[in-house]
């Protein structure tokens, strides 16, 4: 069995409307790996955090189990679950010293005063906080109370580390510098981590797995790779990159091959490029990512520039295909021109890039 | 995950299983459980049936006990009539009149204090809080000096003759002047600190679309500021309502309801009377409290609780800013006339006649009111600790806990000191003169209940029948028994059960148990420590004699608790100390419980439980409810400002909820409490409408003597007594300001203190 399960795990409120009850998290399945770092992402309100505070202990679910080393610890209060918490907010005790703060749980532990000076010195070490012992939280900056966050959790050597948004306060070159030390941190002790964020970017450089989730379900739970190549709902392609996603209809199937009618052409995909089995003549929706997309002369596709961005690495273009929007990110740094507004151009859609959702 | 199999359906929660999710939580949690059920026994003992029991007695003829509704007919009685409706009318005048004149004040002080800059506003916004800190009819005698018959300015310096028919400062508006003075501090406080959290952006905004000075005030600043005119409005008219020093002092001949309650209890003895009164007192005072706490709450569009905002827009019209400033200034002079009246009241020889320099009056006043001093000093602040403690615990409660009933236990908390004093002071006569048997035995059986419930579940039962035998035999063979060696008796069980705890299962958990036998001990040991002190005291004579004896007694107070009480922390202790551990299982734990309980239920019983009339408790008691709002407020301003992931986080770092508030909570809020605590102290040593009922020779309350002093026309002595108590108030203030100013540099600032600004 995986270390941590999360069993149809179910968490309903009464409804702030009077009545009736809503569910904020329903049918979440899940099973993470020991060392595992599994990264719950979605837009806010769909239902992450209130997953991740029901693993800690501080919700409680309303329905299904949660098993962590084979033992069930529904009922098990938070200050006995040896999970540790980041918090979004850090929540560094104001009154005591870095040092303290990052000691708090071992004294709790009643450690031997010299191991534990020992432990708590390590760990700052190996957070980069050497030398600030002594000092006030609020004598830091907002990149280092993040690193007291993270070595007051890691200092207990949790089984789970849990982190809710812990870098949604920092401005964003601090925040890719941390991520990358988050993730090597994690990999260097192979602490099985539970990670809630909105940032995809932020998701895809930490997670080995992502859990993608929209109103209280998940979507898809998967690597990186497969979450943006193969989506397992429009949701997912959406939420994660730009995409385009056509109006299709499945009309025949040859074989391994599915022919897949789009904007007055005919596709054909094989059947790994398909979500799930489609049935004939069934309406989809088929996903192009706009860097998928070719703009040159020979181009079998023809459209009108409607919108022209210039990114520096990439030019941005928003098309007309007949009724259809689409956009186009042009990524050649030797791109022979940057097309006007208004210009007619021609366009191909990448062979094998192509992916048919449901509709 | 789409892939994965539906769960099979399950039924929703029920409101069943809820409840026994929250008991189940209660249970588990034995220091959340006992701080929920002491904060509930608290409110319902201390203000619930005080309250309860005035609104019985207006009912029932207390010399028969038979229904009578004799002083509600009487307002349709045709030779009482008149009378009974004047008391109303002069009450509703002159809470109206206080209202608006004290919040119309209190909006130009406002205005002026925050909006224009002038030189020493900081010591202008003192100036006008010192009515807050004063005795609540300071100003009154104040008044009399000044513009009393032989006031300094009605006699000697206009020269007034008064006679028959000439309006003297006696009277309605003699109250309504003073009142207005004395209360118009709460609307300034209120007022400017909503004008202080007025965003400057919103009357730049009107300023940028084209509005002058005076449409902003008319159509931005005055129209933000109506819930908060509004909410003053109806403080003011309750405060004035419950006000009895001044209609005492200056009524004459109108009487207000509140000085007839006064009158009917203490002078005629006639409870119901009393009660009948306070009904009719307690209906519009409650009917402005829920006003408030309902509407003028929900409509006001600036929270109280941000913090005030960077930019003031300064008034500089000089057409608004001249009248602001005049106003103000007479104000200012006024209070400061009424002030120096006072100090140079209580310094010269006979006011009136003779305004030589003379120290007597304090001489007097440290002669006879040594006791009063010292004493209403003492119980004020043994009442400090009572109402932080349970104003930090009730704000813990409602802010960061989830309960059924937690608007109830905030609102009665709240009612304590709403309704006037006058009628929880009779209630608590009512109340606590005869032992309150109901309420004892229904706290009993919840917490005695809870307790073994908690620590033996579903074995609870035998233990509760064991324990019952046992208190019923301690009850039967008590009486034959001296007071030394039951109480001694049951003190030296509990050591000697601690031992055993402590040697089975935790050494805190026995000391714990061993303390409360420990206490007993003490209670039997402290007179016999303490009397020879007393006796030896009184023959040295003088005023040795008076320090020691009154050293004597407060000793007393800490000592004897009523065994009640005792036996009530004593049931908590079960809860905690004997929860079921490895080397604490079977006959031998259930025994302890038995045994333990047994002892509390002889505790409780002994005596007359709760009788409290004639004792200091019941002046704590008092004085605690009547600060208790002031304390839950200060507590949850603190708890807001803590984030509840701080708190999670210790949780979640492998504290339980009573090491989280003990380690993190606590020491977050301590500047909040000791601020807390001073204005709790404060309104202790300024009470008087509850008090008076309550106060004996044995525990004289200073306010209480002043009052009397006056009625006997030692004006000067008065006023020394008052100057002595202002002494105390500000010496306290000082004290713990040094200590919370030293405590929140530490912390590195953060929160504002409720007297900030200037």
């Amino acid at each position: 069995m995986s270390y941590l399960v999360l069993r149809d795990i179910e968490k309903r409120f009464a409804s702030r409307e009077g009545g009736g009850q809503v569910a904020a998290v329903q049918n979440v399945h899940l099973e993470i790996e020991r060392g595992e770092l599994i990264t719950l992402l979605g837009p806010s309100g769909c239902g992450k955090t209130t997953t991740l505070r029901m693993v800690a202990g501080f919700e409680s679910p309303s329905r299904g189990e949660l098993i962590l080393a084979g033992e069930l610890i529904n009922q098990r209060p938070p200050n006995q679950r040896e999970m540790a918490m980041v918090f979004q907010s850090y929540a560094l005790f104001p009154h005591l010293s870095v040092f303290e703060n990052v000691a708090y749980g071992l004294r709790l532990r009643s450690l031997p005063e010299t191991q534990l000076r020992k432990r708590v010195l390590e760990v700052l070490e190996l957070v980069g906080l050497e030398g600030l012992e002594q000092r006030p939280p609020q004598q830091l900056s907002g990149g280092q109370q993040q690193r007291v966050a993270l070595a007051r959790a890691l200092v207990l050597e949790p089984k789970v580390l849990l982190m809710d948004e812990p870098l949604s306060n920092l401005d964003a070159k601090l925040r890719e510098q941390m991520r990358t030390e988050i993730r090597r941190i994690q990999q260097n002790l192979g602490i099985t981590t539970l990670y809630v964020t909105h940032d995809q970017a932020e998701a895809m450089t930490l997670a080995d797995r992502i859990v993608i989730m929209n109103r209280g379900q998940i979507e898809q739970v998967d690597v990186p790779t497969q979450i943006y190549q193969r989506p397992a709902s429009a949701f997912v392609a959406d939420f994660i990159g730009q995409s385009n996603l056509l109006p299709a209809r499945v009309i025949d199937r040859e074989g391994e091959m599915w022919l897949i009618q789009t904007l007055d052409h005919i596709v054909r995909l094989p059947s790994g490029a398909v979500a799930q089995p489609p049935q004939l003549g069934e309406t989809a929706q088929l996903l192009i990512r706009p860097e998928a997309i070719r703009l040159h002369p020979q181009g079998s596709l023809r459209g009108k520039i409607q919108r022209v961005t210039y990114l520096g690495s990439v030019v941005e273009y928003d098309l007309t295909l007949g009724a259809q929007q689409i956009t186009v990110l042009d990524t050649d740094p030797l791109r022979p021109q940057i097309y006007a507004l208004g210009a007619e151009v021609n366009l191909d859609f990448l062979p094998g890039c192509l992916y048919l959702l449901p509709a | 995950m789409a892939q994965q199999t539906a769960p099979p359906p399950v039924a929703p929660v029920s409101r069943q299983e809820r409840w026994g999710r929250v008991v189940a939580t209660l249970l588990r949690d034995p220091t959340l459980g006992l701080g929920l059920l002491g904060s509930v026994l608290f409110v319902v003992l201390f203000v619930a049936t005080p309250l309860v029991q005035v609104i019985v007695q207006a009912f029932f003829d207390p010399q028969t006990g038979d229904p009578s509704l004799e002083y509600f007919r009487r307002y349709f009685h045709p030779v009482y009539r008149a009378h009974q409706w004047r008391v109303v009318w002069n009450t509703l005048v002159m809470g109206s009149c206080t209202a608006l004149g004290g919040t119309v004040l209190g909006l130009i002080f406002a205005l002026t204090l925050a909006r224009c800059r002038i030189p020493g506003q900081k010591w202008l916004h003192y100036l006008s809080l010192l009515p807050t800190v004063s005795p609540p009819f300071a100003i009154a005698i104040a008044a009399i000096l000044l513009f009393g018959r032989s006031g300094l300015v009605t006699r000697q310096l206009l020269g007034i003759q008064f006679g028959p028919g000439v309006n003297d400062i006696y009277g309605l508006d003699g109250i309504i002047f003073v009142q207005v003075i004395t209360f118009f501090p709460v609307a300034y406080l209120i007022l400017r600190a909503l004008l202080e959290r007025i965003d400057a952006a919103m009357e730049e905004a009107a300023m940028n679309m084209g509005a002058s000075r005076r449409q902003i005030l008319a159509t931005v600043t005055l129209p933000l500021l109506i819930p908060g005119i509004a909410g003053s409005v109806l403080l003011l008219f309750v405060e004035s309502l419950a006000d009895l020093g001044n209609p005492l002092l200056l009524g004459g001949n109108a009487t207000v309801l509140s000085s007839e309650i006064f009158l009917a209890v203490n002078g005629q003895y006639d409870q119901q009377r009393g009660a009948a009164f306070s009904l009719v007192l307690l209906v519009p005072t409650l009917v402005v409290f829920l006003l408030q706490r309902y509407w003028v709450s929900q409509r006001s569009y600036i929270s109280i609780t941000g913090k005030p905002s960077s930019g003031q827009i300064l008034i500089t019209e000089p057409w608004i800013r001249w009248p602001l400033l005049l106003v103000t200034g007479l104000g200012s002079l006024l209070i400061l006339a009424l002030y120096s009246s006072i100090l140079v009241g209580s310094i010269t020889r006979l006011w009136g006649i003779d305004y030589s320099l003379d120290w007597q009056h304090y001489q007097a006043a440290f002669n006879r009111g040594l006791n009063p001093i010292l004493a209403t000093t003492f119980l004020s602040s043994m009442a400090t600790p009572l109402a932080v403690l349970m104003g930090i615990l009730i704000a813990y409660l409602v802010i960061r806990k989830n309960f059924w009933g937690k608007q109830s236990l905030d609102f009665v908390s709240n009612l304590g000191a709403a309704v006037p004093g006058t009628i929880l002071g009779i209630g608590y006569i009512i109340a606590f003169i005869q032992p309150p048997l109901p309420v004892v035995f229904g706290a009993t059986v919840v917490l005695a209940g809870y307790a073994t419930w908690s620590v033996l579940a579903r074995r609870c039962w035998g233990a509760l029948l064991l324990g019952s035998l046992l208190g019923s035999l301690l009850r039967w063979i008590g009486p034959s028994l001296s007071y030394e060696l039951y109480v001694g008796g049951i003190g030296a069980l509990l050591m000697l059960m601690g031992a055993v705890v402590g040697w089975r299962s935790h050494l805190w958990k026995g000391g714990l148990l061993a303390a409360v036998g420990f206490y007993l001990e003490l209670a039997v040991v402290e007179p016999f420590v303490t009397e020879p002190i007393g006796l030896w005291g009184r023959t040295l004579g003088g005023d040795m004699a008076k320090l020691l004896t009154s050293l004597q007694a407060m000793i007393g107070v800490i000592f004897q608790l009523p065994l009640t009480l005792v036996g009530f922390v004593l049931l908590g202790v079960v809860a905690l100390a004997l929860r079921p551990e490895a080397r604490l299982v079977g006959r031998l734990h259930l025994g302890l419980v038995a045994v333990t309980l047994g002892l509390a239920f002889g505790l409780i019983f002994a005596g007359d439980p709760l009788a409290l009339v004639g004792t200091p408790y019941i002046v704590i008691a008092a004085y605690a409810v009547r600060s208790l709002p002031t304390s839950v407020r200060a507590g949850m301003a603190a708890l807001q400002q803590i984030d509840p992931s701080i708190e999670e986080a210790s949780i979640n770092l492998g504290a339980d909820t009573q090491t989280t508030f003990r380690k993190i909570t606590v020491p977050l809020i301590v500047p909040a409490l000791l601020a807390g605590a001073i204005f709790a102290f404060a309104r202790h040593m300024t009470s008087l409408s509850a008090i008076i009922f309550l106060t004996t020779p044995r525990w004289p309350i200073l306010t209480a003597w002043i009052l009397s002093e006056v009625e006997q026309g030692g004006m000067s002595t008065a006023a020394a007594y008052s100057m002595i108590l202002i002494a105390i108030v500000f010496g306290a203030i000082l004290l713990m300001m040094a200590f919370v100013g030293r405590r929140m540099r530490q912390m590195g600032g953060g929160l504002d203190l409720m007297m900030g600004g200037g």
